[in-house]
């Protein structure tokens, strides 16, 4: 009953009595509804289909809404429509697309707006409903005396090479636009139209929902837009209470606090606790990676002791450490390297540092941590007896959501980008030197 | 360093005692939260989309009043020949909203209510599914803009422009300091100047000039703000303009929904029942619809056309119940015009009478 590869499959129909019951169908919907265990004469098998049907009859209007449903070992992406007709019901089905497994969200092609683009929205006449005014403005034009006018009245569309007008495409078949060419009217800038068809609820085209970017190098280019601080701040509050849940729980399974369990769960439960926690992780360094993006980021500088600093991290990776049989050298207790910086976010640092040294160092290995003053600034070395990082990947490290090595378990890649704007904002610097095999050496670098 | 063993050695008893005793005070604060948190009623509370929409909501307008205050301020120090003062004013900087809501200010209901009532109207209309018409038919807004009746088409292209004006600052997060109706602007104003003067004695301690500006600044703010222009106001211009007859309130309705226009939607209806604005806009966004049923109702709509808005909002509305609604829409439709028109009398008294009435149960009901 699937048909794979046809486009657009014509609407299968069916029609139910005024009980509901299934008087006929076309051989898709009824093969379908067999599946299901149904039969002409009994009410619809197919809950989805059900629903909607019995919402429109006790309505008495159209339903009309899209639906996935099971069919054999695939899923089928539906539209119905459910339209009461004297008693009964009549029933449009389309759509009949195979859900592909995604993993990610599907993306709404054609109109994704970036800083600095020109958003607009048209009706189903072409008629503007919305300009954004000071993208607008920025591009020599008066959004609000354009508001109303047709779609023509702000741009003028040019042909592409081919002779094509991918708006009318974009119209006639209902399908997103994507590279329009066209020029700001009253200016004759010229700018990229890109926009997704909106859809009323009978599936019929709507308007566009577009944005407009400058096509060549007229405008400056936009500031990129970064996470935004209600983006991470939700993140931030929706995921760290649950994730902690998870892992306190997860930890008592592990810890059999309420007596034994089989020990098959004690191992599923550690490794849902950390997995919990490079969640949690990911969590702190998306916020933290909020933060440092902001162009005005800055941190005040205190006098701190890097060496106290290092000598704190150290501790608080010492557990860690025994636990993989590394051992952690750290500075001398009397030893004083004053440097300016921020405590918190210079002990951050080198907690990443250390961690990132115990990770990759082999069991009987040795982590030194040094701290002195060199040239006039304030340094505090890791250095590891792991593998070593190849010359071409020591620039890659320090980018985001690179690792030293991509197959290798822990870390998302955060950790070291975070690490080096958080150096640099001190006024300082994140080095590293390393050969293949014969480990890595981290500096970091901070006013003295 | 910040917090090495050294200092903390040379802490005093004293200074610990205090600490320990904030602590308490803090530990209080936090029990009292967890308390109230754990009984709140799950369906009194907001959902992480309006939470963050509000919150961002909130912080433009206060952050969009308190640069507009600062600038001017500012200027009028400068022309004063008090540049220092003036630099220093500019350059202060403190947490406006975190001070307003540390000193419960921001709880204030009717400030809340509004602003609730403006965030969940903008994202039920940003996911109400829009209409086709037949042909080359223009949305229902455009078409108003359009007719040869001069108060409806400026009313409409109004409506418009409005509404494209608060669509770009919330979608760049600009400030947005005018779209509180007037009273609520001019409390929220003074709160604000109250928190930078503020900042400016914890800084430099009192100055005379200094509050002057202050207050000249306020009072700009105030004077300039124009609660007309909000499209709320423009809405229900717009929908006495129209002036809908009784038969032609149903398709306005609908088509104002098709058109995700949620504001002309809930005008043209308080319009059609004699509610203002914001009594409509209650009765609109509250999930039940018991209320908005009987006011459809009352503005003489009949079945097929109650249905289709009841759809249409369950569609955009989450918080909506479209199977409860099917269960009770024979008789909903069943009821007397009449008998809608009066069951909603209470809310066609004076809004200000109304809220006093309000106020004076909630007292005597603690």
């Amino acid at each position: 009953m699937r048909v794979d590869g046809i486009p657009d499959v014509p609407v299968s129909h069916a029609t139910l009595d005024h009980e509901g019951r299934l008087v006929a169908a076309d051989p898709a919907i009824m093969a379908l509804n067999d599946q299901a265990g149904g039969a002409v004469g009994e009410p619809l098998a197919v809950p989805q289909l059900a629903t909607i049907a019995r919402l429109a009859r006790r309505l008495g209007i159209l339903v009309s809404r899209g639906v996935c449903v099971a069919d054999h070992e695939a899923d089928l992406d539906l539209w119905i429509r459910a339209q009461p007709d004297g008693d009964g019901l009549r029933l449009a089905v389309s759509g009949w697309r195979e859900v592909r497994h995604r993993s990610v969200a599907p993306r709404n092609a054609g109109a994704v707006a970036e800083a600095g683009d020109l958003v607009w929205e048209a009706d189903g006449a072409l008629r503007l409903t919305f300009v954004s005014i000071d993208a607008a403005r920025r591009l020599g034009v008066d959004a609000l005396a354009l508001l109303g006018q047709p779609l023509t009245g702000l741009f003028t569309l040019d042909a592409a090479a081919d002779g094509t007008l991918p708006m009318l495409e974009a119209v006639a078949r209902r399908k997103s636009l994507n590279e329009q060419q066209a020029r700001i009217r009253q200016t004759g800038a010229r700018v990229v139209l890109s926009a997704s068809v909106k859809h009323d609820a009978a599936g019929e085209f709507a308007g566009l929902a577009g944005v407009a970017r400058v096509a060549d190098d007229a405008l400056p280019p936009a500031p990129q837009a970064g996470l935004s601080s209600s983006f991470t701040e939700g993140l931030d509050r929706a995921l760290r209470t649950p994730l902690a849940r998870i892992i306190a729980h997860a930890d008592t399974i592990h810890a059999q606090a309420e007596g034994p369990v089989q020990h098959d769960y004690v191992d599923y439960a550690t490794d849902i606790a950390n997995a919990g926690r490079h969640l949690l992780e990911l969590v702190d360094d998306l916020v933290d990676l909020q933060a440092v993006e902001r162009p005005d980021f800055t941190l005040a500088p205190e006098p701190i002791d890097l060496a106290d600093v290092a000598r704190r991290a150290a501790g608080l990776l010492a557990v860690r450490a025994g636990n993989a049989g590394v051992a952690i050298a750290r500075p001398l207790r009397e030893l004083r390297v004053p440097a300016s910086g921020d405590f918190r976010r210079a002990l951050q640092i080198m907690v990443n540092l250390i961690g990132n040294a115990v990770r990759y160092s082999p069991e009987g290995g040795v982590v030194s941590v040094t701290a002195t003053l060199s040239g006039g600034m304030a340094e505090a070395i890791v250095a590891d007896q792991g593998k070593g990082i190849a010359p071409a990947d020591q620039a890659r490290i320090f980018e985001k959501f690179e690792r030293v090595d991509p197959n290798e378990a822990g870390g998302n890649g955060l950790g070291l980008y975070i690490a080096r704007r958080l150096a640099r904002a001190m006024g300082g610097d994140l080095t590293v030197e390393s050969m293949p095999g014969e480990g890595a050496r981290f500096t970091l670098k901070l006013p003295a | 360093m910040s917090v090495g063993p050294e200092h903390a050695v040379r802490q005093s008893l004293g200074t610990r005692l205090d600490a320990a005793r904030r602590l308490g005070e803090r530990a209080n604060v936090r029990l009292a939260g967890e308390i109230s948190d754990y009984f709140l009623a799950p369906e009194s509370r907001l959902d992480e989309r309006t939470r963050v929409t509000l919150g961002r909501v909130l912080t433009a307008m206060v952050q969009g009043i308190e640069t507009e205050i600062r600038r001017y301020a500012a200027r009028v120090l400068a022309g004063a020949g008090a540049e220092p003062k003036a630099e220093q004013l500019l350059k202060g900087h403190q947490d406006v909203v975190r001070r307003l809501s540390q000193a419960g200010l921001l709880r204030d209901r009717l400030l809340m209510d509004e602003m609730i009532a403006q965030v969940r109207s903008g994202l039920i209309a940003e996911s109400l599914v829009p209409t086709a018409h037949p042909g080359e038919q223009a949305s229902v807004l455009v078409r108003l803009a359009e007719v040869d009746d001069g108060v409806v088409a400026s009313a409409a292209r109004a409506l418009l422009s409005a509404e494209a004006q608060r669509r770009t600052a919330t979608e760049q997060g600009t400030p947005l300091a005018g779209s509180l109706p007037a009273e609520r602007h001019h409390q929220l104003v003074w709160w604000v100047a109250a928190s930078v003067r503020e900042g400016q004695v914890a800084a430099g301690g009192g100055d005379p000039a200094v509050d002057r500006a202050i207050v000249e600044a306020a009072q700009r703010s105030l004077a300039s703000h124009d609660e007309g222009q909000r499209p709320e106001a423009i809405a229900m211009r717009l929908a006495r303009a129209i002036d809908a007859r009784g038969d032609e309130i149903g398709e306005l309705l609908i088509d104002a929904l098709g058109d995700r226009r949620l504001s002309l939607f809930i005008a043209v209806l308080g319009r059609a029942i004699d509610l203002d604005f914001e009594s409509a806009r209650t009765i609109v966004l509250e999930p039940e619809g018991d209320r908005l049923w009987l006011a459809l109702r009352a503005a003489g709509l009949e079945r097929v056309a109650i249905a289709r808005i009841a759809l249409a909002l369950a569609d955009a509305d989450p918080r909506r119940d479209i199977e409860s609604f099917a269960d009770e829409l024979d008789s909903i439709s069943a009821v007397p015009v009449e008998a809608a028109r009066s069951a909603l009398a209470p809310l066609a008294l004076h809004h200000d009478l109304r809220l006093a009435i309000d106020a004076l149960v909630r007292e005597s009901v603690r």
